[in-house]
Order: structure tokens, then C-alpha cells, then sequence
């Protein structure tokens, strides 16, 4: 392209003068190729109008509201200085670096004052035009090294580089001088690491009162009532109030009726890490059930235990509808039976009579955690477009979000279509089962498909049921490769955002009400996702010493609300999402998120939203027309004509 | 697996009493239009439904006339009425020129070759389509002979060598042809080009009517817009160096003087481009300010290379056997990635932003060129405009612009669909890269376009009706000398605009897209990048019933969106007319609207699923196979 605009300037010197200065040489070269592409569109800066909210892919609404509503506290205080981050209550600086460069791989460097508080970091760049405010928690944060030494050449060589858990990583160039990095570098590591400096979580200090009690949003016993326990089959038990039955589980379960808490002790006793199948849902209806545990531990030599046999027979009878019992083992084949190697396995169907054995092929934590690894490497910070489809098949993320829901809609399936009950575990029955019970259960039940029964949900079958958030995300710790981390949860979130695609008007929650969740699962500021299990935010008064995340989230319901949600009697009751990589696709508009010129669906639910209130006004001004009509009727009745 | 389904379709043959024919009613049977003619029945045909390994059929019976491949049956037709009627064709119809490939099922799938008879026997045909529907039938049940029959009847004629052997010179039907055109200019006037250059404002160009009797480029329109200098000596002159004799001519433009202009290459033998420098340079003098223009080269992809891309990308979304399906899931993105289809459409899509960028920011003339000037042309030139003028996003705008753009400035249709067969210009789904270029801009600014997905799927379909002129010619000048009889029967134009031919009117409001906001008038900047891509699944993946999600998918956005939009209206419409009295009267659409919600499914309205049945789930289609495992292990090895 530049050898034929090269000719025509020549022209343009010339302008007349047509018949032996070419428009362009002769030979014709046929190829367009790549490199011509990539020059002539790498320049063209994203479109700003298309995002329609004044939102901006980087910083999400509830950031923005927040920053507003804290900025006016700070302004009544009048003591910040207008560099001075926004804070929290409780918040508090700790760190501040001026002259500080943010190598933003999109819009280039930015200089600006690096701030970091006991909650987050952040960056106001000095030109007051520049949109470029970084504003990150601590909490998401994976790693953070030192870039380039004192003696280091070149410009911005000398800094600080971060890695965060979600999807991207953040690069500060510092002045060589006086150690300048030294403070904030510090500072970052003892309030991004606090357990590894002997410090308390954020979530600890952060005193901000809502109006809204979200510790209060999960009763146990309220939700095993609103599914119609206790009945003539299931019963609660409080065996496990001291946490001594099963410490990775709740104080309360349900269970069959008959059972006797000795047997539940043994039972207890033949499943790994003692998770022993209890009641996660069950069809009001059918009686159908979902039950969850761990493997059973079988060994190599095949033990048996009566008690865990009998105890499935009484899961199966507690369902009349049906004969059979199928046992939903998530873990691929190969992998249960190396796991009786171990001394774990999995159920015979000899010894479980008309119970049906099922592997569904889900990987373990391990699989996963390479899988998203290799995702954020394909979106970030640049996305390679001649590798960008092949890039997404070389991750298997989208595959392994495949299995999942395969999984979940088997269960669906049994449950719902076979009125059979349905026993889940993987190895230790805290993740891959977490996923597979929650996902079923969404698909079931319309009531966790509202923001509430999400929380609900979220509490039930990953608080308390004991999904090691603070192992898995890595909460509050440097060893940034420890193996016991992965992105389960986060997957889990990305399966439930799948459905949502598919069943636009099923949820009463929106996709920023996910990305939030997932931002609080990493910041550290509420309480919900702290510790490993409920023993431990027992022992740790949780409840009492910080913030539920739901306590924030029911504060600012509009904006989480899914503009098409249709809580209509008729609607569809049971979701069937189809699982094929066909209609999964890669969730951008969080794992690109950073990304500027990714498109995401915002102006559909935008126009919708502008309909509704339209809807809305126009039905003001017609209700008003209407009482005016009445008022005239009335006088002039009232007049004699 | 073929085993299986002998197995099951044996089975049915002892189960059913049905050794005596299909017995339909009047409503069921085929329907033939006038000029129709049958050319084999077979009776007892057993019609599989895709991916269940010949568990689930119909039975019925398959007709093989001048103008469609029907399949009848007793099978309760669609209750709720949901889904998209056609009055030419049955649900289970599709017209000849539909049909791409014949593949005979049996031991080994094997692909039937066009003009060549069968003469051993036939037990299953697979037939697959140009708007990629596929189906299977089963003779076991027929009479001898019958399979092998419909299989060379197909043969015969769903490849005709010569125009007139299409269906449209047959058809007898009554045609009204009445003027419904109000709107849509279809640009096959002189008027409609005048208008068209006073309507952009663009200054400097002319009209010229030196091309009229089709005297100096037959492949074009009788009417050329070219700069105010060029007189009509130059342009005779000038045909003569360019392939397909198509000058730089200009097709749209704006008010401060840019124009979007298209000619082809100049001819192979010509080595001195001093006829086409000098045309530039007339061009350039026809800006405002001198500007010089700016040429876009078009030669990539090519038809040959949309052509085979459009193939791979067929194979997935055609897959006839359960463990096909599971095999192409597997490798899904892999597979996509090495189809190169939206690598064609971020290509187009990049090419019209860069004429866009060019004439709405700095200005500037752009000449699109491309060796016969009558594919990518097309496709990149009316992107162009649909980026820049507001006008082309409407409903009526689009058709014009498609009018102007490809019917009138020759892109050949008839080959490139593949009415007929010819060696000299191959088959290319061109246009449908175009439509699908345009469904990438709806995804990216589903506000600014009147028209919806369901009308470019609609488009795509309607355009291998050989019934309707629009798409039916290679040039205009074909289509006058198919109207004065000199090239097989006289022919009746009918346009297929006119979507009542084919389309009861609540079909045809889902044309238009609810969330249209008419008052964005303005240039859209919509990103070609291959990740903001998607794949068009309404168009190509409708026919896989296993991917339907039952009751979800965007028609639950569009109907809702539909059920607002008509609330609105009510109240509206009560507020005004009635002057403040408000009357009782409920809108009945919003109802109506409500009520579907609750019945369709994602591919409404090309559903085959009944979303009032409970489809048991696939059970085949969700298990992995121990094959992913071990390669997913693999990779964690690494």
C-alpha cells in the first residue's frame, strides 16, 4: 500500500503530467500478505463511542460508583492530597512513590504517583487527561518481582513487575536513584502477602457498614426447609457441630432418616478426608436427590465397608421413584483407579447393588491449572490473531469447561428426566464435586438462578461444604507455584456465565455480577471466601469480624440485575444447556477484559435497559392521562350540562 | 454403524403394519406449482433425523420434481406454528438449485458425480446443501429400484448445464406484479442512479449512457457514473483495456467530495497502465480538492480460495454420524482455525474499514480494484457503505444497496451459486462472505442495523430459489434478454423483495431487528480483528438438532425485545391517537410475543426442534472419548 501512495504523492507534485509517470510500477505484486495488514491496521486506536456505558473495559461500574461515593467522603474530609487514592474505611496508605512510569501495553508509558494502601494498589498518572488509573487489590496479586538493577541501562529498565491471578500483569519503571522502588516494593509485598508477614487480611480492618446483613443471607436449615426437609425420608443432623464427624464440613447436614449416627461415624470413616455422602438437593417433587462425598477407600485390595453399602441402599430407597442409584465419579477412569494405589478408588458395582457407575472425564486441579495458564498467555496482553483460534484449542480450557457441563447435564438428565437419585464425588469431594452439584443445582432449580439463591448457592455447596478457597486461590501467601492452587472456582463461574448465554432471560443476575464475585474471590476485602472451611471462619468469627461480600452485593442489586429476566411462572424450570464446544466460547469479557479493543455485548442489554425505562415513563404518562380523564369525568358529572 | 441402522430399520419393517404406502392427507401431500413437473416419486422412504444413528425417522413420501426434492409425511407438522412457512416450499422441501452434493450412504460413504447414471442398487442418499441443511433417506423399505432412481432423477437435474433449464423459465404462476418498490430503489433505471448521486451530495460526477443496449460493457449496468472529465470517447476507449471492460465507475460518495469507485484489473496482456493512469487521474480532478485517490487492491481471498474455505467450513456444520460430531467437538477451534472462513471475513471486514477510515476521516477517494471487478468488489464496496451511510442499515436501504452493488454491477450470480454448472466460472459463496461480514457488524452494533440475523439467514436461503430473478443472472443484460424470450421460454421477473411471495407477514416482521435505534445516524468503527469474530450459528449450525437449545438462545432476547418494543407502541399509540382517552384495547402482538417466548427454541425460526416436546438429551453427544483424556494428559506432560 505505501508503493502505491508513494506514486500518487509523486503525482501530486505534478498534476498533470500523466502518461510516463506511473500510478504505479508494472509489476503487480498478488501478494497482500500479513505483514501489509498488520501495518495499516495496528494503529487504529479502539473505539471509545461503542461501549455506550461510561464504563470502560478496565474499570467496572461498581469501581467507578465506589470511587464516587468515596471520593466525596474523602472530599468532606478534605485532608487528602489530590493524588491520594480514594479509601476504604479502615483503609490506609502505606507506600508512595512519585515519578513513577506505568508501562501500559496498550496506550504506552504513563507517568504518574504509585500509591499503595493496606487494601490495593494505585496509580494516578500525572496528565490529568490520561484515563490510564490503575486501581488494583492487593489480594489479586500472584507474584511481584523486581525488574532491572541499579546499574541497569536503557529506559524504563529499572522497576517493578506484578503478576496477578486475574489475567493480567502489571509493570512500574522506577527512577534509578536512591533506591526508589525500595518502600513501595516492600509495602506491596507485606500487605499482598499479609500471612506470610504475620499480618491479618484486609477483610479484618475494612469497617464499612451496609444496610444489609449478607452473613444473613445463608441459614442451612432455612434452605433444607425450603426444599421440604426434614420429610419422611430426610432428616438434619447436627452430628458434626463440633466439626469432629468431618472438619472440611458443615456443622449441619441432611441425611436419610434412618441412618444412625454410629453408622454415619463409619460411613464417615470409609470415605477420604472423612466426606461422607450427604443431601445437596432434592426434587420436591420426585424425591430425586443429589448427594455429594468423597471417594470411597477402597485401596487396592478392594475393601469393602457394609455400613457405606447400606448407607447408599438408604439413599436409593429414600427415592421411590426409582431402582437404581447412579454414582457420578467426575474423575477420568485412568485416574480413579490409580487413586486405589493411594488407598482411595471408587465404588464396584458389585458391592453397590443397583448403584450405576459413571466416570466423567473431568481433570484434576493440576490439568486446570496449566489449562488457565496457557489462556493467559493467549489473551495477555496481546492477543496474536493468526494464532488466535488454534491458541484457544492448544489450552484446552474450553474443552475442559466442556466436561463440566457434560457432567452437570448428566446429572440433570438422571434427576430430572429418570426421577434417579445421583451420588457425585471426585477424589476428595471439594472440587471437581463442588462444581458438579452447584452447576446441577443451577440447572434445577430456578430459585439459584435469582442473585440471592446464587449466594445461596455459592455459601452452600462451596463455603461451607468446604471448596479450599484460601489453598486454591492462594489467599494471602507468596508461594506463588504452590501446586495446591487452581483455578476451580473461577472455572466454575465461567460454566455458570456459559448457561447464562445460553438461557439469556433464566438468571436475574448479570455478567458483571459474576465478574464481581470473581474480584472479591481474589481481594481479600470481605469475608466470604477467607480460610479453607466453616470450622475455620468459626474459630476465626468470621461472621463477626468482617464483611460478607453479599453485604455489598444486595447493597447495589441495580446493578447486577439482568435487564431480561423473566421470573414468569411459566418460564422454564429446568435448564438443559448444550454442551458442545460448538456453542462454548471463550468468556472475553473477563479473560480479555484488560484488552481495549475487545467488543463485548454491553449495548444490547444497554438498548433493552433504555426500552424498559421508555416502557416505564411512557406507562407514568399514561396513568397520569388516565386520572385526568377521571377528574373531568368526575366535574363535569358533577356539572349539570 | 450402518449396520445399526439396517438393524433398526429392519426392525421397523417387521413392527410397522406398513407394507402398503404412506397414506397422506391433503394437507401433507407435496404441492406443486403451476409449470411444476414430477420427475420420480418413491413411496416409503424413511427419512433420518441427523445424529441419532437411524434411531429417529420419518417415514414418507420423496418427489423429485423440475423444481424441488420434497419429502412428505404423516408426521404431525408443527402445532405451535413458530416456525418459518414458505409457500413455495413444505418444511421438508428444498429447491434443486439448494443442493450441492449427492452422496450415496452405504458401506462407504461415496459422493455421486453430476451427469453420470447409477446403475447398481441405492439404499441411502445423503444429501447436503448449499445453506448447509443435510438429510438422510433410507430406500429399504421402497420398492425395488427406487433409491437408484431418485439418485440419478437428482443427478439429472439439480445440475443443469445451460440457464435455461432452470426452473423460472417453466414456472407458470400467476405473477401480481404489482409496485411494491416504493422504497427500495432496485436501481435498474437511470433514475434510480441520478438519485442516488443527488442523494450522497457527491459533486463532480455524471451520468453516462454510453454503455446503453449493453453497447460497450455487456457485464454492467446501462448506466456509468464517472467523473464530470470523462466523456464518453475515453470510456469507450478505456473498456477496452480492462478485464470484464469495467472502468473505474463510481457507486457512492459523499458530500465533501470523497467517492467510493470500483474497476476491474487492467487486462493481462496490457503492460502499460497509462489508460488506467490516466482515469485516476480524472478521478482525482474530481475531487474538491484535488485529492488523489486512494487504491485498494482486492485480488485476496479469491473465489477459488472462499470457495474451498466455504467447504471445510460446511464439513463442520454437516456432520452425518455421532462420532463425526464428537471428532470435529474435539478439535472444534483447531478445526475452525484451518477452515480460514473468518479469516476471510476479518480480511473484507478490514478492507472496508480502511476505505471507510479513507473517506470518512481524511477524506479521500478510494478505488477498489480486483481482477474482474465483480467479487470482492462487491463484498468490500458495500461494507464501505454499510459502514459509513445509515441509510444501507435499513431494511430497504440494504436491498438497494445489494441491488446496486451486486445485481446490477454484475456479480455472477448464476455461477457463483451454482444454479448451473460451469467450468469457465466456478461455484464461490461470495455473497454469503458478504452476509456474513454484515452478521459480524449486527453482533458488533446490534442497534444500528433495521434488518436481523433472521433476515441475512432468510437472504442466503431465498437466493437458491430458482424461482426468483434477483439472484438468477450473472449480468442485467442477461436478465433483459431472459425477459424478451431470446434465451429459452419467456421469463417473468419476480423479484424476490417481495417477500410475500414466499412469507406470511409475522414471518416477515422478524426481518426486522427490534433493537434498532433509529436515530444513530452515524459511521460505524467496527473492529476486524479475528477475535471479535464469532461463528454465524443461526445460519450454519440450524440444522444439527442436538445443538438446539430448547427454549434459550438469542430468540429469547429478540422476542422479549419484540414484546417491549410492541408495549411501548401500544402506549404510545393510545397517548396519541386517542388524544388522552385511553382506550381498553390490548395490543395483541405483545401477547403474542409473550407466548412465544415460551415456545421456541434457539434456532427459531428455523427450528426442527418441537419446544413443546421434551427432546430426550443425546446422551451419545455427551460422553468424551477415552481419546480426549489421554491428549489432554499428554499435554499436561509437555
Amino acid at each position: 500500500m505505501s508503493r502505491k501512495t508513494g506514486s500518487l504523492e509523486l503525482l501530486d507534485m505534478d498534476a498533470n503530467h500523466f502518461s510516463k509517470e506511473p500510478y504505479r510500477s508494472e509489476t503487480k505484486s498478488l501478494n497482500l500478505g500479513k505483514g501489509q495488514d498488520s501495518t495499516s491496521w495496528g494503529k487504529i486506536s479502539p473505539s471509545k463511542s461503542y461501549c455506550s456505558s461510561s464504563s470502560t473495559s478496565t474499570e467496572n461500574v461498581v469501581s467507578t460508583l465506589e470511587r464516587k461515593k468515596a471520593q466525596a467522603s474523602n472530599d468532606a474530609a478534605t485532608l487528602n492530597r489530590p493524588d491520594d487514592p480514594p479509601l476504604l474505611p479502615g483503609e490506609k496508605i502505606t507506600g508512595q512513590s512519585r515519578d513513577v512510569t506505568y508501562l501500559c501495553p496498550y496506550q504506552g508509558p504513563a507517568r504518574g504517583v504509585l500509591t499503595v494502601t493496606n487494601y490495593k494498589l494505585y496509580f494516578r498518572p500525572s496528565d490529568k487527561d490520561s484515563s490510564n488509573i490503575i486501581d488494583v487489590t492487593l489480594g489479586v496479586i500472584s507474584r511481584i518481582e523486581k525488574v532491572g538493577g541499579a546499574l541497569s541501562r536503557g529506559e524504563n529498565a529499572y522497576g517493578i513487575e506484578i503478576f496477578c491471578k486475574d489475567m493480567r500483569n502489571l509493570r512500574f519503571a522506577h527512577k534509578q536513584e536512591n533506591h526508589s522502588r525500595r518502600n513501595v516494593f516492600e509495602k506491596l509485598q507485606m500487605f499482598a502477602f499479609p500471612l506470610s508477614h504475620k499480618l491479618k487480611f484486609f477483610a479484618f480492618e475494612y469497617s464499612e457498614v451496609f444496610p444489609e446483613n449478607g452473613w444473613a443471607v445463608y441459614e442451612p436449615i432455612a434452605e433444607l426447609k425450603r426444599m421440604g426437609v426434614n420429610n419422611d425420608m430426610w432428616k438434619i443432623t447436627k452430628i458434626n457441630e463440633r466439626y469432629d464427624v468431618c472438619d472440611s464440613y458443615p456443622a449441619v447436614w441432611a441425611v436419610p432418616a434412618q441412618v444412625t449416627d454410629d453408622d454415619l461415624r463409619v460411613v464417615s470413616n470409609f470415605r477420604s478426608r472423612g466426606r461422607l455422602p450427604v443431601l445437596s438437593w432434592i426434587h420436591t417433587e420426585s424425591q430425586a436427590t443429589i448427594t455429594r462425598c468423597s471417594q470411597p477407600l477402597v485401596g487396592v485390595s478392594g475393601k469393602r465397608c457394609r455400613e457405606d453399602e447400606h448407607y447408599i441402599q438408604l439413599i436409593m430407597d429414600a427415592n421411590a421413584q426409582s431402582h437404581k442409584m447412579i454414582i457420578m465419579d467426575a474423575r477420568p477412569t485412568a485416574n480413579a483407579i490409580a487413586n486405589k494405589a493411594k488407598g482411595g478408588g471408587y465404588e464396584s458395582e458389585d458391592a453397590y447393588q443397583n448403584a450405576e457407575l459413571v466416570f466423567l472425564d473431568i481433570h484434576n486441579i493440576h490439568v486446570m491449572r496449566e489449562s488457565l495458564r496457557k489462556l493467559k498467555e493467549l489473551c495477555y496482553p496481546n492477543i496474536d490473531e493468526t494464532k488466535w483460534f488454534s491458541g484457544i484449542e492448544s489450552t484446552y480450557w474450553l474443552k475442559h469447561i466442556k466436561s463440566i457441563l457434560a457432567g452437570a447435564v448428566r446429572i440433570v438428565d438422571k434427576v430430572e428426566n429418570h426421577k434417579t437419585s445421583v451420588l457425585v464425588h471426585c477424589s476428595d469431594g471439594w472440587d471437581r464435586t463442588a462444581q458438579l452439584t452447584a452447576l446441577s443445582m443451577l440447572m434445577l432449580d430456578p430459585y439459584y438462578r435469582t442473585i440471592k439463591g446464587f449466594e445461596v448457592l455459592i455459601e452452600k455447596e462451596w463455603v461451607s461444604f468446604g471448596h479450599k478457597f484460601q489453598q486454591r486461590v492462594g489467599l494471602g501467601d507468596d508461594y506463588h507455584s504452590d501446586a495446591d492452587r487452581s483455578p476451580i472456582f473461577l472455572q466454575f463461574i465461567d460454566c455458570v456465565w456459559q448457561i447464562t448465554q445460553q438461557f439469556p432471560n433464566a438468571f436475574e443476575f448479570n455478567e458483571h455480577f459474576l465478574i464481581t464475585i470473581l474480584d472479591h474471590l481474589y481481594s481479600c476485602r470481605f469475608g466470604t471466601f477467607l480460610f479453607n472451611s466453616e470450622r475455620e471462619r468459626m474459630a476465626e468469627r468470621i461472621k463477626d469480624t468482617t464483611v460478607s461480600l453479599w453485604s455489598y452485593t444486595n447493597c447495589n442489586l441495580d446493578l447486577y440485575r439482568n435487564p431480561l429476566y423473566w421470573a414468569n411462572t411459566k418460564q422454564e424450570k429446568v435448564l438443559v444447556p448444550i454442551a458442545s464446544i460448538r456453542h462454548i466460547q471463550l468468556w472475553k469479557a473477563y479473560y480479555c477484559r484488560w484488552n481495549p479493543s475487545m467488543r463485548t455485548q454491553d449495548p444490547v442489554y444497554q438498548r433493552i435497559r433504555e426500552l424498559l425505562k421508555l416502557k416505564e415513563q411512557l406507562e407514568n404518562t399514561a396513568q397520569e392521562c388516565r386520572r385526568e380523564q377521571q377528574q373531568r369525568m368526575t366535574r363535569s358529572n358533577a356539572s349539570p350540562t | 454403524m450402518n449396520d445399526k441402522k439396517e438393524n433398526s430399520g429392519f426392525k421397523s419393517y417387521l413392527d410397522e403394519p406398513g407394507l402398503e404406502n404412506v397414506i397422506l392427507d391433503d394437507s401433507q401431500r407435496t404441492k406443486f406449482l403451476d409449470g411444476e413437473t414430477v420427475v420420480m416419486e418413491a413411496q416409503k422412504v424413511l427419512m433420518y433425523t441427523p445424529l441419532t444413528e437411524g434411531i429417529k425417522k420419518t417415514r414418507g413420501v420423496l418427489t423429485v420434481t423440475t423444481f424441488k426434492l420434497s419429502f412428505a409425511s404423516a408426521e404431525e407438522t408443527d402445532p405451535a406454528n413458530c416456525y418459518q412457512q414458505n409457500f413455495l416450499l413444505g418444511v421438508n422441501d428444498v429447491c434443486l438449485s439448494l443442493i450441492d452434493s449427492i452422496y450415496q450412504n452405504g458401506d462407504k460413504k461415496k459422493k455421486l458425480v453430476p451427469g453420470h447414471n447409477i446403475s447398481g442398487k441405492v439404499k441411502e442418499l445423503l444429501i447436503v446443501c448449499k445453506n448447509m441443511k443435510y438429510f438422510e433417506f433410507s430406500f429399504i423399505l421402497s420398492s425395488k429400484d427406487s433409491g437408484k432412481n431418485i439418485a440419478n432423477a437428482l443427478l439429472h437435474h439439480v445440475y443443469p448445464k445451460r440457464h435455461q433449464l432452470l426452473f423460472a423459465y417453466d414456472c407458470k404462476e400467476p405473477h401480481d406484479d404489482r409496485a411494491i418498490f416504493k422504497e427500495a430503489r432496485l436501481f435498474h433505471t437511470i433514475q434510480d442512479w441520478e438519485k442516488e448521486l443527488q442523494r450522497t451530495g457527491c459533486q463532480n460526477w455524471r451520468l453516462s449512457q454510453v454503455n446503453r443496449d449493453f453497447q460497450t460493457s455487456p457485464l454492467l449496468f446501462e448506466v456509468f457514473i464517472v467523473p464530470q472529465s470523462v466523456t464518453d470517447g475515453i470510456i469507450i476507449e478505456a473498456v477496452e483495456k480492462f478485464r470484464n471492460r469495467f472502468c473505474p465507475l463510481w457507486v457512492w460518495g459523499t458530500a465533501k467530495g470523497a467517492a467510493l469507485v470500483r474497476m476491474a484489473d487492467l487486462l493481462p496482456t496490457i503492460t502499460d497502465r497509462t489508460e488506467e493512469n490516466k482515469l485516476l487521474e480524472h478521478i482525482r480532478k474530481s475531487h474538491p480538492e484535488k485529492k488523489p485517490p486512494h487504491i485498494i487492491d482486492l485480488s485476496t481471498p479469491n473465489p477459488k480460495e472462499i470457495q474451498s474455505s466455504y467447504l471445510k467450513l460446511r464439513d463442520l456444520c454437516t456432520p452425518d454420524t455421532p462420532s463425526k460430531f464428537k471428532q470435529q467437538d474435539f478439535k472444534f477451534y483447531a478445526l475452525l482455525d484451518s477452515t480460514k472462513w473468518l479469516n476471510h471475513v476479518a480480511t473484507c471486514l478490514s478492507k472496508a474499514v480502511e476505505a471507510a477510515k479513507k473517506i470518512d476521516k481524511e477524506n479521500c477517494t478510494v478505488v477498489l480494484q480486483e481482477g474482474d471487478g465483480q467479487d470482492l468488489n462487491c463484498v468490500v464496496s458495500s461494507l464501505t457503505q454499510i459502514i459509513l451511510d445509515s441509510h444501507f442499515r435499513t431494511k430497504y436501504g440494504f436491498q438497494s444497496l445489494i441491488q446496486k452493488d451486486w445485481v446490477m454491477l454484475g456479480h455472477p450470480f448464476a455461477n457463483r451459486l451454482g444454479h448451473i454448472l460451469s467450468k469457465k466460472l466456478e461455484q464461490s459463496p461470495v455473497f454469503l462472505l458478504f452476509l456474513d461480514c454484515v452478521w459480524q457488524l449486527i453482533q458488533q452494533y446490534p442497534t444500528a442495523f433495521q434488518i436481523s440475523d433472521t433476515y441475512l439467514t432468510t437472504l442466503w436461503d431465498s437466493a437458491h430459489i430458482s424461482l426468483f430473478e434477483t439472484f438468477l443472472f450473472n449480468c442485467h443484460h442477461q436478465r433483459i434478454l431472459a425477459t424478451m424470450g431470446s434465451l429459452g421460454p419467456q421469463i417473468v421477473l419476480r423479484s424476490i423483495w417481495d417477500w410475500r411471495e414466499q412469507f406470511y407477514d409475522r414471518d416477515i416482521a422478524l426481518f426486522c431487528n427490534p433493537l434498532y435505534d433509529d436515530s444513530f445516524k452515524g459511521t460505524l468503527d467496527p473492529s476486524p480483528k479475528l477475535y471479535n469474530l464469532e461463528v454465524w450459528g443461526q445460519c450454519y449450525f440450524r440444522w444439527i438438532s442436538d445443538l438446539e437449545i430448547r427454549k434459550g438462545g438469542k430468540p429469547q432476547i429478540d422476542l422479549f425485545t419484540r414484546y417491549l418494543v410492541s408495549e411501548i407502541m401500544h402506549i404510545h399509540f393510545n397517548l396519541d391517537l386517542s388524544n388522552g382517552k385511553l382506550s381498553g384495547k390490548m395490543n395483541r402482538n405483545k401477547d403474542e410475543y409473550m407466548d412465544l417466548i415460551q415456545k421456541v427454541n434457539s434456532f427459531y425460526p428455523f427450528s426442527h426442534n418441537n419446544a413443546l416436546v421434551n427432546n430426550p438429551i443425546n446422551n451419545v453427544l455427551l460422553t468424551g472419548d477415552t481419546l480426549d483424556s489421554q491428549s489432554i494428559l499428554n499435554l499436561n506432560n509437555e
